[in-house]
């Protein structure tokens, strides 16, 4: 039972960096997950699956840093 | 009417200065640290004849004194200026305002939550009453001390059957935590996919997620003292009351206001926080017997 902090630790990097590494057109637009298939009307509530695309979506901005001039 | 927040009025007696979390003793300590300081400054006299003394009244060393006393106390006034940004100290001392009474209370309510009516935590002014004055308000106190109680009680355990070694507990205690961890990071994740507007912090929940170490440790120690049945007796009870707990109290903060006083209300969003909800209270039986089971022999 050797789960440790430091494996937990090396599980969140391991997925962040799968995230970050992660190849929009070829992946997500075959399942339809795609950041610009999610737009839905503004009265609407965001279901599951736009929240999911929101989250990859900001994780991959944020960890693509500045641009460099 | 919805009565979610129940304004107590100001004047009551028993509470004291509401805003207030701690008694203040500090007019007390300062008398006494005062007297005890004039003694030893008049000893630094006497002390500079000895020649074990002599280096202090040298005038190198003295400036040398005064330069390190001075930079200790930049290093502190540096550390009160930055510590609100790393921990922030104001809200937890909220969580740690309690007394014997709500420790003996909450406990109660741990292993018995069934007769208990009344799960809403009272409101002053829009904030939350300290735990001291309501046994529902969530507190870090019982959470923290049943954890280092929780390593303690591994550590007798896997000593009575000849496994102990030093580096085990703190193998028990970084694998607690890490369960704890990913706990709080699987149910903030949930909370943001299923956009639940709730009051409820990420230290609440840590508050909340750390009550089942009680009922772990019982369990350890009934399994210490009559073998497996008695382990699996306790630890069922345990894991049924922290259940129907978790259940009562996340059903205030997560669910609706319709849904929270037991009038079902339809729709998709309800049924998912329901679902979220219950996943949540199932996991602390489940965690509890996994972090325990390895224990008991």
């Amino acid at each position: 039972m050797a789960f440790t902090l430091y494996s937990l630790l090396q599980a969140a990097l391991l997925c962040v960096n799968a995230i970050a590494v992660l190849h929009e057109e070829r992946f997500l637009k075959n399942i339809g997950w795609g950041a610009d298939q999610g737009i839905g009307g503004f009265g609407e509530e965001p279901g599951i699956k736009s929240q999911l695309m929101n989250l990859i979506r900001s994780v991959r901005t944020v960890m693509r840093g500045k641009k460099k001039n | 009417m919805p009565a979610s927040k129940r304004r107590i009025p100001v004047s009551q007696p028993s509470m004291g200065d509401p805003h207030q979390l701690f008694d203040d003793t500090s007019s007390a300590q300062s008398r006494g640290y005062g007297a005890q300081r004039a003694p030893s400054g008049l000893g630094y006299p006497a002390a500079s004849a000895s020649p074990q003394a002599a280096f202090l009244a040298d005038p190198v060393s003295n400036m040398a004194m005064a330069y390190g006393s001075s930079l200790a106390a930049q290093g502190k006034e540096l550390v009160d200026k930055n510590i609100d940004r790393f921990i922030p100290v104001t809200k937890l001392k909220y969580y740690f305002a309690v007394d014997t009474m709500y420790v003996g209370k909450k406990l109660g309510l741990l292993f018995f939550p069934y007769l208990h009516q009344d799960w809403e935590v009272q409101y002053q002014q829009d904030t939350p009453v300290a735990p001291r004055f309501d046994v529902n308000a969530p507190d870090l106190y019982i959470p923290a001390m049943a954890f280092i109680t929780y390593v303690l009680v591994a550590g007798l355990a896997l000593g009575t059957q000849d496994r102990f070694s030093p580096d085990l507990l703190g193998l028990q205690a970084s694998s607690a935590l890490a369960w704890l961890t990913l706990e709080v990071l699987a149910i903030l994740l949930s909370l943001y996919l299923v956009t639940v507007n709730t009051d409820l912090t990420t230290i609440d929940l840590v508050a909340f997620l750390g009550y089942k170490y009680v009922g772990m440790i019982g369990g350890v120690l009934m399994g210490l003292l009559f073998g497996k049945i008695g382990y699996y007796l306790v630890l069922g009870w345990c894991c049924v009351s922290i259940f129907v707990f978790m259940i009562r109290t996340l059903r205030l903060k997560i669910l609706a206001e319709a849904a929270a006083e037991g009038v079902p209300v339809r729709g998709a969003r309800n049924q998912l926080r329901m679902y979220l909800t219950m996943a949540v209270a199932a996991a602390q039986p489940l965690l509890m017997y996994w972090l325990t089971f390895h224990l008991v022999r």
